[in-house]
């Protein structure tokens, strides 16, 4: 009897030790077939394919390095997370905007100024992903890959038709609202219930309206939004009355259903939103145009940023290996598999053919008349898309000036502190 | 043969303690660690005392999550118990298809939330409003989700809708442990309707309305995927449950330490209810 308990008790303890050391054992990391594995994170689910193929390329042409590339949906908590459990992969593909800021800012990222792809790249975005280094760095910490650019897309079908002009100024575009209006169409769609499409008119004006280092100006004390951000405020609201009626029931993928179907004739977004449009009507025939938030025509600058590139983790074991990924990357062939797939704008130099819904932006690209995304700056957690839906619900200007230097404040205050002190150090320039 | 029973028992109990400590204590003292730091959840970090604590109470976002959540979590509780209290007493009857009847109101305590939240988006945002503009009713025409007035409450019918079956069905275990002579007994006194209910039934049953009681309140203060699924927080970040905020701004936003230390006043609050919830109904119990 009492031996039996003993063998009894004995063997739930084994059985729950090994039930122990099978949920750790899950933990670690397995298999190795001699190859250097390479693994890259990216956070373009829709570009999947695209990625695919390139996996399979890069593997086939390599003996010596496996690759492994995964696109998670919502990739950015993914990788939020396994930074979390330490369990970074090798390469990020992120959007520069303000994630890479905090992660170069958390000494996360490795420098490669010593990669030699980085000459082939365009100056012009170099220069963007430079900007949002919180404080000034030495070294470089992402390849940009592709960009986007965000202004108005519209159904050239449409315009054609009506004999419809593509507006140069603010008082052309909102003539342009009425005549629309008046002929019985819907002008514009908006998809506000996801809250960061509220961002996609606010970047588009900003470019004209304030300027493009705001977010610095305003850490270093020198302004306030309230004084830099009033006239866009109060422009974007007018657009209200030209979109559908409760523009906050519909999402981004309804707005893009919409737009796609012709129920609207133009749709204020990026060129990031073409793929979606196509998936849903394959025959439309979309341009764009930068969108004219002021009265001077030659002083409009088109909204582009960063919408892809390419870091090296710091934790990164092998970056050679890494920067061999890095280069098939950047391959003209290995670009072209994104491209056509994405409809992207590429960052490295080069004779690629942009897409056509890209016509009307084309002259702005190649001469370089590009601002980053304001958003690109905005802390994440302070969810300024939130506060836009809400202002543009309630209308109030003021109230949401004010509120906005005051959140601004409450969200950068380690940051504001760090510049202040880094400003100290080095003087102004 | 004493000391072996104790063994054994030793033995049954340690794995569950190790795998409780390292699962649930270890990440909550980790937790409560990092709510002392400025941690973004990745890199560097510095340790910042209690500012995280003086931060949540002027923290507007915070303020406003925390109303939203327990006014959800009332109208919540009070909603469910009583519908499931009338479903249960309407199953336990003899009525035809009891059994069938019983099944098929549990369906929704099986659906994933992710999955109901997203078929009643569907609903709020296109089968409702046409049909109340069909109908002419004002209220109807426009989608809920997008008024900060009324999205609340798309997410208290859509949470209510699917937490009705688990405690319609504690209610009916409940209900079937009313010993029947106390009916009897009742009856002879002339206790019919209302009287039978108010003076038999839930007194007897008054342990199991204290557990739905409970176990409601804390789903419902822990309202998460719902809100992701139908509204995402807004509109106007109208609907932002505290566990919503805490996720969303600790694991995406850079604010882990600042939302570990939410999350540790959280706990406590839940706590606290939980206590209060089960001393006060605690002493209304009966016992036969």
């Amino acid at each position: 009897m009492i031996n039996k308990k003993r063998a009894a008790s004995g063997l739930a303890a084994v059985l729950a030790a090994a039930g122990l050391g099978l949920l750790l054992g899950g933990c670690g990391n397995g298999s190795d077939n001699g190859k250097v594995q390479i693994e890259m994170v990216h956070y373009k689910p829709e570009a999947v394919k695209a990625f695919e193929e390139m996996e399979k390329k890069f593997n086939e042409t390599h003996d010596d390095i496996e690759l492994k590339i995964s696109s998670p949906k919502d990739a950015m908590t993914v990788l939020k997370t396994r930074f979390i459990k330490e369990d970074a992969p090798d390469i990020i593909g992120i959007g520069g905007d303000v994630n890479f800021s905090n992660f170069v800012d958390s000494d996360m990222l490795a420098d490669i100024s010593d990669f030699e792809g980085l000459s082939s790249i365009k100056q012009a975005y170099l220069d963007i992903d430079k900007n949002l280094e919180f404080i000034p760095m030495d070294g470089v910490y992402a390849v940009p890959y592709v960009a986007n650019a965000a202004g108005i897309l519209y159904n050239r079908e449409m315009f054609e038709e009506n004999n419809w002009e593509i507006p140069t100024t603010w008082d052309e575009f909102i003539t342009l609202l009425d005549t629309i209006q008046a002929s019985g169409q819907q002008p514009l769609y908006f998809g506000f219930k996801d809250t960061w499409t509220c961002l996609a008119p606010w970047n588009a004006m900003a470019c004209d309206l304030a300027p493009a280092d705001v977010c610095q100006q305003v850490n270093r004390g020198e302004t306030t939004f309230a004084e830099e951000y009033r006239e866009l405020s109060e422009k974007i609201i007018q657009l209200l009355p030209y979109a559908q009626a409760d523009p906050y029931a519909y999402s981004y993928n309804d707005a893009c259903t919409a737009f796609a179907r012709g129920e609207s004739a133009m749709y204020c977004i990026g060129s990031y939103a073409v793929p979606q449009i196509l998936s849903v009507n394959p025959e439309m025939d979309i341009d764009s145009f930068v969108f004219p938030a002021n009265d001077n025509a030659d002083e409009q600058l088109l909204n582009s940023g960063v919408d892809l590139q390419f870091s090296v983790m710091k934790d990164c074991e092998n970056k050679e290996a890494a920067y061999e990924v890095l280069n098939f990357l950047l391959e003209d062939e290995t670009v072209q598999i994104y491209l056509n797939d994405q409809n992207a704008v590429p960052c490295k130099e080069g004779s690629f053919t942009l897409p056509s819904m890209l016509d009307g932006m084309k002259e702005y690209i190649e001469a370089g008349k590009m601002v980053d995304y304001q958003d690109h700056y905005y802390p994440a957690e302070m969810s300024v898309d939130a506060l836009i839906q809400t202002y543009l619900m309630e209308g109030d200007t003021d109230a949401f000036l004010e509120n906005f230097d005051v959140q601004w404040i409450r969200y950068n205050r380690d940051l504001i502190r760090k510049v202040q002190d880094y400003e100290a150090k080095h003087g102004s320039n | 043969m004493k000391n072996d029973r104790k063994r054994t028992f030793m033995m049954i109990t340690i794995p569950v303690l190790v795998l409780f400590f390292v699962f649930n204590t270890l990440p909550l003292i980790k937790g409560f660690m990092y709510s002392f730091t400025n941690f973004k959840g990745y890199g560097s970090y510095d340790f910042v005392g209690l500012r995280n604590y003086i931060d949540l109470f002027q923290d507007a976002r915070v303020g406003k999550s925390y109303l939203f959540t327990f006014k959800f979590a009332l109208v919540g509780t009070l909603i469910v118990n009583v519908l499931s209290l009338i479903m249960a007493l309407a199953l336990n009857n003899k009525i035809r298809f009891k059994s069938a009847l019983r099944g098929i109101y549990f369906i929704p305590n099986i659906l994933g939330g992710l999955v109901i939240g997203y078929i009643f988006g569907f609903i709020f945002t296109y089968i409702l409003p046409a049909a109340g503009k069909a109908a002419g009713i004002g209220f109807l025409s426009n989608s809920w989700l997008s008024s900060t007035k009324w999205a609340w409450f798309a997410i208290v019918v859509v949470a209510a809708w699917q937490s009705i079956a688990m405690n319609t069905i504690i209610y009916i275990s409940g209900l079937q442990t009313v010993p029947e002579d106390v009916y009897e007994a009742g009856s002879i006194d002339g206790a019919t309707g209302w009287t039978k209910f108010k003076s038999l039934t839930f007194p007897l049953i008054m342990p199991f309305f204290s557990i739905n009681m409970v176990l409601c309140m804390k789903n419902f203060l822990m309202a998460f995927d719902q809100i992701v699924a139908l509204t995402n927080g807004g509109p106007a970040q109208s609907t932002e449950s505290i566990s919503y905020l805490i996720y969303k701004n600790g694991m995406d936003g850079g604010q882990f330490g600042f939302q570990s230390a939410n999350a540790v006043l959280f706990f406590v609050v839940i706590v606290l209810i939980s206590v209060f919830q089960l001393t006060v109904l605690g002493k209304k119990e009966e016992q036969l």
